[in-house]
């Protein structure tokens, strides 16, 4: 059973799409991450264009962060003052992702930019949380204790102004990070089609100590705001939102986030780690080889069916 | 269902002066008069006009007619229109005009579209042919869609990473184009004739991008035929070189197909007849694809209204996440 979208002008098998949204909530619920990341290269790969994918593909994430958000919510995981803070910031860095992607689909490097920028942050990120949480699961065999929060670390980070107290981490900090970290999710956020968990979540952990638990849920909290923003954008400037894709896209992917959270409960927050970092640079390998391997097609064709696009 | 009238749907407005182009070059091509029907133009064949059936028992002989094989004068009134079957016209009679139309003028593209097929039929007014199989006329069939800039990038390994270095851009192409005929088309016209009708690869401004350098024709070249590679990858450009059947004597058939990923908006089917390497007819049919239901009104409105209709989507989004959670609370605690 195939679907005619008629933003994408294409059509496509309804299943495969109920299917993929199925897979990117189980994913997002099981990690707090809004799964874009995987999403929007399935997407490319299914051959809808880059821009539909990333324009698009931000309303699945709204709608699992949604659900995923509140089941986080009701297990006291979301610290809201946090959310808030990195959303403020997210509002920024989401008008400028959305203009610098414009500025590179009319130099035709978007696709380049696109590769080079999960490569780097999916690379890094991965490599980073899975050393982390290796080195964790390596000193909880041998003391049988994780080792305590040390607050004393980031000297600097507790020197900067404008200090504020997030209650629920059980925080005392500079708004300064947040607000920084949010900026530069929001503008991922538009330029990669993603809700920018993947560095939200390592961020409040590694950089602000914030508990892992509590990071994951308020990475989905904000990644509501963040993405709902970003896809209004995308559809006022680029008219790229698909709402027939994306309403498929979000039905499988609501379903899947709930049987995520509830298999991330069976879970260690070092053995989450362990496997989100394992699929994060499992995509950045991916997509790492298409830049490097000679293209099985040298020429690419960019028609320009109405304006930009 | 529709939100409101309108004169030209938004998404044909651009096509129409490009059909109007499309219909002016076909004309000039064959050197005739504008004649202003816009859904099925005839151009005669570039010869004395002769307005009625009756004209033909002038005994000049008409040009171009000489070489033909054709049975000795019958006198009376041959080839009058409603007996076109008559069998042995007159030498110096009226020449054959080629009729066609399409199956369906317009294509309601709806949420169940995986793409469709038109048929482009017609016949051959006066023919001289004496069998379907006989292979005495050739008929090519070319439907395109409307044009769009295109531009095509090539990669080179920069620094160990493939990357688009140059470029060339293509203005007025086609963004669908299909080709059916009797047999391939270079066996039936001189190139010269062929690019002169637009069959073939289509004439096409092509500029090499900013910072690709100078290039040569040959290395133009190579990226007008990747652009076709990658068309037709696509399935946009097709070419069916027996896709033309005669049915009768006159009576001629192709299917074409329309791919699920087409452009929307009209296309214009030319229909060219030809009899050894001789252009003697063209007609142009058009069909318009068109959102009908749901699918029209989501376009409609992503376009005129993209905030609303973000905004919406978002609305619609976040109602889904939020039934999903109320319906599986219970199961989760």
């Amino acid at each position: 059973m195939s679907l005619y979208l008629p933003i994408a002008e294409m059509s496509l098998n309804v299943w495969l799409l109920l299917g993929i949204g199925a897979a990117v909530g189980f994913l997002s619920g099981l990690f707090g991450v809004g799964g874009g990341f995987i999403l929007t290269p399935l997407l490319i790969l299914l051959g809808l264009p880059p821009a539909v994918a990333v324009g698009t593909g931000a309303l699945p994430i709204v709608a699992s962060s949604v659900s995923g958000a509140l089941a986080q919510y009701r297990r006291g995981n979301v610290d809201v003052t946090m959310g808030w803070v990195l959303f403020a910031g997210g509002i920024v860095g989401t008008v400028v992702g959305v203009d610098t992607v414009r500025i590179l689909r009319k130099m035709g490097q978007f696709d380049l930019a696109l590769a080079l920028a999960y490569v780097t942050f999916l690379g890094a990120i991965g490599t980073l949380m899975l050393t982390e949480s290796l080195a964790t699961i390596r000193k909880l065999k041998h003391t049988g204790t994780a080792s305590t929060r040390r607050r004393s670390e980031h000297v600097w980070l507790h020197r900067l102004p404008l200090k504020m107290r997030f209650r629920r981490s059980k925080l005392y900090i500079s708004a300064l990070p947040p607000l920084v970290i949010g900026a530069f999710v929001g503008f991922l956020a538009a330029v990669m089609g993603v809700g920018g968990g993947f560095v939200v979540v390592p961020a409040l952990i590694y950089l602000l100590r914030v508990p892992t638990g509590l990071a994951v849920g308020t990475s989905l909290f904000q990644a509501v705001f963040v993405t709902a923003v970003t896809a209004v954008l995308q559809s006022a400037t680029n008219q790229t939102v698909d709402l027939s894709l994306a309403l498929l896209l979000v039905i499988g992917g609501a379903v899947g986030a709930q049987a995520g959270a509830a298999a991330g409960v069976q879970l260690k927050g070092e053995q989450l780690r362990l496997l989100l970092a394992a699929l994060v640079l499992l995509v950045a390998i991916r997509l790492g080889f298409d830049l490097v391997a000679k293209p099985a097609e040298l020429y690419s064709l960019q028609t320009f069916v109405r304006g930009l696009q | 269902m529709r939100p409101r009238a309108r004169v030209i749907p938004r998404w044909a407005r651009g096509s129409i002066p490009a059909l109007i182009a499309l219909v002016g070059i076909a004309m000039a091509a064959s050197g005739a008069q504008p004649a202003a029907p816009p859904h099925a133009v005839e151009i005669a064949r570039k010869q004395p006009a002769q307005p009625n059936p009756a004209a033909p028992k002038q005994p000049a002989p008409a040009p171009g007619d000489a070489a033909r094989k054709v049975p000795p004068a019958v006198p009376g009134p041959p080839a009058a229109s409603p007996s076109p079957q008559t069998p042995a016209p007159d030498p110096a009679g009226p020449a054959e005009i080629i009729e066609a139309d399409v199956s369906t003028h317009t294509v309601a593209v709806t949420s169940a579209f995986a793409g469709t097929e038109i048929v482009v039929f017609g016949s051959v007014v006066r023919s001289r042919q004496e069998s379907a199989q006989s292979g005495y006329y050739d008929v090519v069939v070319v439907a395109e869609g409307r044009g769009a800039p295109a531009v095509v990038r090539s990669k080179d390994r920069v620094g160990g990473l493939w990357i688009n270095t140059a470029s060339v851009r293509f203005e007025g192409l086609p963004l669908y184009s299909a080709t059916a005929s009797t047999r391939p088309v270079e066996e039936i016209a001189e190139p010269a004739a062929l690019v002169a009708n637009g069959i073939g690869f289509p004439r096409a401004r092509m500029i090499p991008g900013r910072g690709s350098g100078a290039m040569t024709p040959a290395e133009i070249d190579d990226y007008k035929t990747a652009f076709l590679r990658l068309k037709q990858k696509d399935g946009l450009y097709v070419r069916s070189d027996f896709g033309v059947i005669f049915i009768g004597r006159s009576l001629f058939r192709a299917s074409l197909k329309l791919p699920a990923n087409i452009p929307l908006g009209a296309l214009s089917a030319r229909v060219f007849l030809f009899h050894e390497g001789q252009l003697l007819s063209i007609r142009t049919a058009s069909v318009v694809l068109r959102r009908t239901g749901l699918e029209r009104l989501i376009y409609d409105f992503a376009f005129d209204h993209p905030i609303s209709y973000g905004i919406l989507s978002v609305i619609l989004a976040v109602i889904a996440g939020l039934a999903a959670s109320i319906v599986f609370r219970r199961p989760m605690s």
